[in-house]
């Protein structure tokens, strides 16, 4: 469903990403992997509409994307968390998920400022859905809280559902499991399993290898910009390219 | 848990529309003159302009320095077509509004893509420039520097007690679509965007729409206060949209509050009361000016409503202790009877 074809990133001298080109089955978890600095989250940034790719393509169910601003890859059904929490911060949680359902919304500006009955039924309708998405990770305590008030591992989650508030296609997650402890940890593990029953695919860069040998379906190896492996996950972890790149080779 | 708030409010609500209604007459029968009321009449309409401030800067973090430009626009628009052309008030009043949110859409689409400080440039060189227009217009259209009188509205006259009612059904009516815009899908884009913009377009927010859709709403709100306040006064000058006046609304917004109802209210009434009080000294306003808001980045971020609601707060949060240290103590006894 989702592809790149030999997307190349430059930033001047720079090559970041050069002519990867990954597929992303529907309904499986795809990872991406790979040392700091190989061009993840370049590479993240760029099918999320952050950055154009210098040359190459972007693909949704062969509709191009490429060049496309981020906020119409949302509405196009791809959405993403952050390897840095991206939250807004002075909102409270349920906002923050409210502000996720942006791109499906129907009523308009004129709706919004006569508060008219569609405005009223839209918003009702919505909150009770941003609550129920609270209770499928368990923050439905916190939605009146600031998001800023959540511990680092419940940010992560809130970043997710409210990624997965836009009804997206596929979600891609930047290192969901940075910051958080071992119990957090394993219970990504089972929302990970659980955001694939909704039938939302997942595209994942994770520096937890546990994690990720335990859940993804197909694994793609990034190093210095280039694909260096691609496979299932047994494959990744007895190719001895990727074992002298990433996992600790001779040097 | 929704329920409750509508009726803790209610009351508050109709005690405060009761003083409204009394406090001119109140205000005419102790002073015993008009000028109080020309003072909350103005009050009222600088509570428009800053509203509209409020939607730009205080809900979607975008900075102007040029509001005054939007202020005199509306003032100008309306009192020149009365005067070139005759047009009915109804029509030319509009027809500020208008005119002064069509700038401000046609501003927003470049500055939309500033950042802050560079923001904060183009919008004063924007309020320059309309100073300048105004100043020397070609043709001296706008009466350049004399400014331009108007004949004002004739059902209202100076009588401004019946100025102070009509404006404040302006006023409610756009709180109350204030309320409404900040309550829905635009105001929490608006606010998106203030906190993270990259994120708000991660997020599915055409980023680029909303702040043209924040520069438009608030040029349309203090473009009507201009076209209201100049048959109010009957005179405006291009002085008006000097850098002074837009310090002024920047000044009664972060003093009583950014991003609420009641601090904009707040602000706007104890800075002009203020300036009342003090006009033998006024060469000293804009001095004054930068003295109250070092005063509240410094020790009061939140404005004078942020004030208070840290007050309502901390009293909350003492008397929940006191109570906690009561009911510790209850049983303590308790315990202590129960054991004896």
């Amino acid at each position: 469903m989702l592809e790149t074809n030999k997307v190349t990133i430059r930033f001047g001298g720079l090559i970041a990403v050069n002519e990867v080109s990954i597929r992303v089955q529907p309904n499986k978890i795809t990872a991406l992997i790979g040392p700091n600095g190989a061009g993840k989250t370049t590479l993240f940034n760029c099918i999320s509409g952050v950055y154009k790719p210098t040359s190459g393509e972007v693909l949704l169910d062969g509709r191009h994307l490429e060049g496309r601003r981020g906020f119409q890859i949302n509405e196009a059904g791809i959405t993403r968390t952050y390897q840095v929490i991206n939250l807004f911060w002075k909102m409270s949680v349920l906002e923050n998920v409210l502000v996720g359902m942006n791109s499906r919304l129907k009523s308009n500006f004129w709706d919004s400022l006569f508060s008219t009955k569609k405005k009223r039924e839209e918003e009702q309708r919505i909150h009770k859905k941003a609550y129920e998405l609270l209770q499928f990770v368990g923050l439905e305590e916190y939605a009146d809280a600031p998001a800023a008030s959540l511990s680092y591992g419940k940010q992560r989650l809130l970043e997710i559902v409210r990624g997965l508030a836009s009804e997206p296609q596929i979600i891609l997650l930047d290192e969901p499991a940075a910051g958080m402890n071992t119990t957090e940890k394993a219970e990504l593990d089972i929302l990970l399993k659980k955001i694939i029953d909704m039938g939302v695919t997942i595209l994942i860069v994770e520096h937890d290898m546990k994690l990720i040998m335990n859940v993804s379906n197909y694994i793609y190896v990034l190093s210095n910009g280039k694909l260096l492996a691609e496979g299932l996950p047994n494959e990744i972890q007895q190719n001895p390219d990727v074992i002298a790149a990433y996992l600790g080779g001779d040097d | 848990m929704e329920s409750i708030k509508k009726q803790n409010k209610l009351p508050t609500i109709v005690g405060l529309a009761i003083l409204l209604c009394v406090m001119p007459f109140l205000v005419k029968i102790v002073v015993g003159n008009q000028y109080p009321l020309l003072i909350m009449c103005i009050i009222l309409i600088y509570i428009m302009a800053v509203t509209g401030l409020d939607i730009l800067f205080g809900y979607s973090g975008q900075i102007s320095l040029g509001h005054a430009a939007f202020f005199t626009v509306g003032a100008y628009t309306t009192g020149l077509l009365n005067i070139y052309f005759g047009l009915p008030l109804y029509l030319t009043i509009p027809a500020g509004a208008i005119l002064s949110a069509l700038l401000g859409a046609l501003l927003a689409y470049p500055a939309s893509k500033l950042k802050f400080h560079f923001l904060s440039l183009a919008t004063v060189a924007f309020g320059e420039i309309t100073y300048y227009f105004l100043y020397t217009s070609p043709g001296g259209f706008t009466r350049d520097y004399k400014g331009i009188n108007v004949v004002g509205i004739s059902f209202l006259g100076e009588d401004y007690l019946r100025w102070y009612f009509f404006l404040l059904a302006f006023v409610v009516l756009i709180l109350i679509g204030k309320i409404s815009l900040i309550n829905s899908r635009v105001g929490r884009a608006f606010l998106a965007i203030r906190e993270n913009t990259h994120a708000a377009d991660g997020m599915g927010i055409n980023v680029r729409k909303h702040k043209i859709i924040a520069f438009t709403v608030s040029a349309f709100l203090t473009g009507l206060a201009g076209a209201l306040y100049v048959h109010l006064i009957k005179y405006i000058s291009p002085e008006t949209s000097m850098q002074k006046q837009s310090v002024l609304f920047l000044t009664m917004l972060l003093f009583g509050g950014t991003a609420s109802i009641l601090g904009t209210i707040l602000g706007v009434a104890s800075i002009e009361v203020l300036m009342e009080c003090i006009r033998p000294l006024q060469e000293y306003q804009m001095l004054l000016y930068g003295i109250l808001l070092l005063v509240v980045i410094v020790a009061l971020p939140g404005g004078l409503n942020g004030g208070i609601k840290n007050l309502v707060s901390n009293r909350r949060r003492k008397k929940a202790m006191k109570e906690l240290e009561i009911a510790a103590q209850a049983e303590a006894e308790a315990r202590k009877d129960g054991d004896e």
